[in-house]
């Protein structure tokens, strides 16, 4: 995988709450789906290090951000619905 | 504390800055970042009303809100269930969507109504509905409860079947009780009450029913099991009408007839065995009565037909033509039958002296003046009626054949008294009045059978005088049995 074609994503949450929870379900599923073998996932829970939050100016939990391919994109929410955060990172459906 | 919006960059696109409240106005966000004085801050977007939303979730009622237009906006798992659809399916349809039939408004009291709710796998499920509007923070919401009335039904039925059974066991003639798989009573009627002297409820039915081993033994099927090992057995293993006496004070003498049998679930599974105990005491005794009966019956009939054999053989011996023999025949077993008339009508307890006279003697004019009777009244036993039935018959042929009957004007005196403290009786027949006697010398059959008769048969004795004015006979018998007539010597005529 080189930096060009992967994607390299970071996603906020705050420990086990029900949509953190499910945003990383959501994501790991929608990413083997669509882009096998071309991700990295950070997953940064800003429950033990609020302060990480200051880094991508995160104000809501769950956020999903785009780090690569640039420009950077964040979508908010528990990413249940995959349409929209296809749409969101500009992955076209394989 | 407020939002921070200072750490959103100005240079980032406004749609982000939407996105975000949008995402907490939908709700797709369970927490945000404050900036706090010592920092960044998570805050928990969880309201006071989290409890109650999992208490919804959790209730046995189904629930659901209404926005003002009348579109589901919420349903719990409940619901789900109750209508087997889904949330998705179920938010954003018609309330009315939801039932066949009347749709439920919200009552002016406040209280609930019935409803038929479509269930997306079958039939109507009768719900009971109540449905509140309500205005929150400017938006009008109606909440929703539904419950299921078929649970409540199926309880009202269950109680309903339960009153049922216990109204029959109340009302059962039988002992009747019901047994749990380990043996122990869990309904018992009225009348296993009665048996066990108290609520056998609870109890082992070995306990409450103690059975008799010594008859128990007697019948196989109980016989294999030890008292623990029965009370298992009765619970799970079928039994027809097994013959037992109870070990109980006051029920020594009766007999029982143990049945058991399964009690099936409404899964056909076997929860138990409804074990019955019916008096068959009653029964016992009618059966061993009948068959006294029957051997009575065959007893006195082979008497009838010895006696029939001996008066025929011994009226053709002295008979001296066909014709003689039939009339002769013909009167005495006349008298027979008189006499078990006598006895059929008097239930074999006896009759008075008086009594037999009238009616033995009644075909040779007892009632028109002939035959005069005296004495005081005597009660003759049973055994005593044919013998001197006979006699009499005898002596009133022989008196309308050759004596005081046979002429217009001839009389016979009939009369009695007791002897020895009233155990021996004294009968005298005297003819007056008929043609002058000539005494035959040999004697008739007559005679014969008066003598044997008497002899035999009564325990007496007879003696007979033929003076010229006119027979005269007299008769001594016992009036009570002294000596069975099984042991006495040949009889002429048997009547036991």
């Amino acid at each position: 995988m080189t930096e060009q074609d992967g994607y390299n994503l970071r996603l906020y949450v705050a420990g086990q709450t029900p949509k953190s929870v499910a945003a990383i379900a959501n994501l790991k599923k929608l990413c083997e789906t669509h882009l096998p073998g071309r991700y990295t996932i950070e997953v940064i829970d800003l429950m033990k290090d609020p302060a990480l939050a200051q880094r991508d100016q995160i104000v809501a939990i769950p956020t999903l951000i785009r780090q690569l391919p640039e420009p950077l994109k964040r979508i908010i929410g528990d990413l249940s619905n995959a349409e929209k955060v296809l749409v969101g990172l500009d992955i076209a459906p394989s | 504390m407020t939002l921070s919006t200072r750490t959103v960059q100005d240079e980032r696109p406004r749609n982000e800055a939407e996105e975000t409240v949008e995402a907490i106005h939908q709700g797709n966000v369970d927490a945000v970042v404050v900036q706090g004085p010592e920092g960044p801050q998570v805050i928990m977007l969880q309201g006071a009303d989290a409890p109650y939303h999992v208490l919804v979730e959790r209730m046995s009622d189904g629930a659901l809100t209404l926005d003002g237009s009348g579109s589901i906006v919420y349903v719990n798992s409940r619901l789900c269930a109750l209508t087997a659809q889904t949330t998705a399916e179920l938010v954003g349809r018609n309330f009315a969507s939801l039932f066949s039939g009347a749709v439920p408004v919200q009552s002016a009291d406040d209280s609930a109504s019935e409803a038929q709710l479509i269930r997306a796998d079958g039939g109507p499920l009768p719900v009971s509905v109540w449905m509140r509007q309500m205005t929150m923070g400017g938006v009008v919401a109606t909440l929703v409860t539904l419950t299921d009335l078929s649970i409540h039904r199926h309880a009202e039925e269950v109680a309903s079947a339960e009153r049922f059974a216990r109204s029959i066991l109340e009302q059962a003639t039988d002992a009747i009780v019901v047994l749990a798989l380990d043996g122990r009573i869990t309904h018992a009627s009225g009348v296993a009450e009665q048996l066990a002297g108290a609520s056998p409820v609870g109890q082992l039915f070995s306990d409450a029913f103690p059975l008799d081993a010594q008859s128990a033994r007697h019948q196989g099927t109980l016989a294999r099991f030890s008292r623990e090992s029965l009370d298992r057995a009765l619970a799970t293993k079928p039994f027809h009408g097994v013959e037992v006496k109870l070990r109980k004070e006051g029920l020594s003498g009766r007999s029982f007839l143990l049945s058991a049998g399964p009690l099936v679930n409404d899964a056909k599974a076997i929860v138990g065995s409804i074990v019955t105990l019916i008096d068959i005491t009653e029964r016992k005794r009618a059966e061993e009565q009948q068959t006294m009966l029957v051997a009575e019956l065959n007893h006195r009939v082979k008497n009838i037909l010895a006696i029939v054999q001996s008066v025929a053989g011994q009226t053709l011996r002295t008979s001296p033509s066909l014709p003689a023999f039939n009339k002769a025949f013909s009167g005495r077993i006349q008298a027979v039958s008189i006499a078990h008339d006598i006895l059929t009508q008097t239930r074999w307890i006896g009759i008075g002296l008086n009594e037999l006279l009238s009616t033995v003697l009644a075909p040779y004019g007892i009632g028109e003046g002939r035959l005069i009777t005296e004495g005081a009244p005597v009660l003759l036993e049973a055994r005593l009626v044919l013998p001197l039935s006979m006699v009499l018959h005898e002596l009133a042929t022989n008196a309308s054949k050759y004596g005081a009957l046979s002429a217009p004007f001839g009389k016979v005196a009939i009369s009695w008294r007791l002897r020895d403290d009233g155990r021996r009786l004294e009968l005298i027949w005297l003819e007056r009045g008929g043609p002058a006697v000539e005494h035959r010398g040999a004697r008739g059959f007559g005679t014969t059978l008066i003598d044997r008769v008497v002899r035999f048969d009564l325990d007496g004795e007879a003696s007979l005088d033929f003076p010229p004015e006119g027979l005269r006979c007299v008769l001594g018998f016992a009036l009570s049995a002294e000596t069975s007539p099984e042991e006495l010597p040949g009889s002429a005529v048997r009547t036991d």
